[in-house]
């Protein structure tokens, strides 16, 4: 399989994977399928980037989250259109005031999606580095300030 | 740890949308097609570094075998020529430009006026970009962005033309004009002019009378046949804003084997993930 082949077929099985890590940073399923689509199209465009086929899924973390950021940046300055009809509810669902999901949503951001990485897509400290450009100890001390602002209590748990 | 077990069972359980894997496919088209684009500008500029390297041989008035070499350079033959004007590959302010400008080279007044559109729409285009990118720049810092997280950004903006046929005296070719960041955008103009008869050349030229007919019927025809087994296709249909009809204002070009190719804005007849609809006229 040529490089492109490769790339492919990831982002073909990656699919599911990739939508709900970028509806669980925009928490919109329209932006979150404009972010995948924009995501997919930039790592094929720029393949040539890639140098270690075997880093792929930070790799392509990396853009799917700038694709991410980029949106939420956007929404700064345009003005959300009002969602109507029965219809839109039914694959955005809102999460309950109080669990987890929502306080992790209402993290800042770069807190946020350390948590997210780490639980959601069970990534490594390291991995988390490469997909956000930290370095290992930034990684933590965001890790850990995150699980604070929690208030979860992490016994047995490994980070 | 319960909660976040709950919490990771939700997020496993986010509903994945229908259009998911059509919007994937999408991305993958475009994507490969932007990659390819890269390399072949890369190519294109070479060949017309050639081409105008060319030119001075044959002014030059060399041997005949070096004139006739000169001749089967695409961009060179007839009453004209097809030189490329500004060329640059250069990042500034982050912003990646590469930009090709065409120029026509023939007597008479249209080829001025051809350039000086061209020129213009150009100016316009990169004044957009650079507007555009600073509107994109103030919005980042303003919520919240740092000079670190910005420093990778680049917005590319392409100007690119390629010539699709030439003979003595016609020649058409398609200028492209691309801005890429966050979502991307795409302009192309259709350029087919009559350099002895000095003037632009229309759809009537190539089909006659009827040309509105003839190419409302063969591009329904296509419309018809993109349909897949599951009554799925990226046209819209008239209700929806698709294809009605063609009019004096629709681009086209002509390929090397004489055939009109007619063609449509990205998502004005279809979704975006078609891209650009191009229907040949048979």
């Amino acid at each position: 399989m040529t490089k492109e082949e490769t790339l492919t077929s990831f982002l073909i099985e990656t699919q599911a994977r990739s939508y709900r890590l970028a509806y669980s940073v925009l928490r919109s399923r329209e932006e979150a399928l404009d972010a995948v689509q924009t995501a997919v199209c930039r790592a094929l465009e720029r393949q040539d980037s890639l140098r270690d086929p075997g880093a792929v899924k930070t790799w392509f973390t990396r853009i799917l989250m700038n694709a991410c950021n980029d949106t939420l940046r956007q929404r700064g300055r345009v003005v959300p259109f009002p969602e109507e009809g029965p219809e839109l509810g039914r694959e955005d669902p809102e999460p309950a005031d109080d669990s987890l999901t929502r306080r992790v949503d209402a993290l800042p951001a770069e807190v946020g999606t350390v948590i997210k990485l780490r639980f959601y897509e069970e990534l490594t400290l390291k991995e988390i580095g490469e997909v956000t450009g930290q370095n290992i100890s930034t990684v933590k001390s965001r890790l850990y300030a995150g699980l604070k602002k929690l208030r979860v209590a992490m016994e047995g748990a490994e980070i | 740890m319960n909660e976040f077990q709950n919490a990771k069972e939700e997020y496993d359980n986010t509903p994945i949308p229908a259009e998911l894997s059509e919007r994937v496919r999408a991305g993958i088209q475009e994507g490969r097609a932007r990659h390819r684009a890269r390399r072949g500008r890369i190519i294109r500029r070479w060949g017309a570094t050639a081409a105008c390297f060319a030119v001075l041989l044959a002014g030059l008035n060399l041997s005949p075998t070096i004139a006739r070499a000169a001749a089967e350079v695409p961009v060179l033959g007839g009453l004209f020529q097809v030189l490329t004007f500004v060329d640059y590959d250069k990042t500034e302010d982050g912003i990646h430009y590469d930009v090709t400008v065409p120029q026509v080279e023939a007597e008479g007044n249209l080829a001025e006026k051809v350039n000086a559109v061209i020129q213009e729409k150009v100016d316009a285009h990169l004044a957009k970009a650079r507007q555009d990118w600073d509107d994109y720049r103030e919005a980042f810092f303003a919520t919240g962005g740092t000079e670190e997280e910005w420093a990778d950004r680049e917005m590319d903006v392409i100007v690119d033309y390629e010539i699709k046929s030439q003979s003595e005296t016609r020649v058409s070719f398609v200028v492209t004009f691309a801005e890429g960041w966050v979502a991307s955008m795409q302009e192309r103009y259709y350029y087919n002019l009559d350099l002895s008869e000095n003037r632009d050349l229309t759809l009537r030229d190539y089909l006659g009378e009827d040309w509105v007919n003839i190419c409302n019927a063969s591009i329904q025809k296509q419309i018809d046949a993109s349909v897949d087994e599951e009554g799925f296709t990226f046209f819209f249909t008239p209700e929806m804003g698709g294809f009605t009809t063609v009019d004096e204002t629709t681009g086209f070009y002509i390929r090397e084997d004489g055939t009109v190719v007619v063609c449509f804005p990205e998502y004005s007849i279809a979704a975006g993930a078609a891209g650009m609809p191009e229907f040949p006229i048979a």
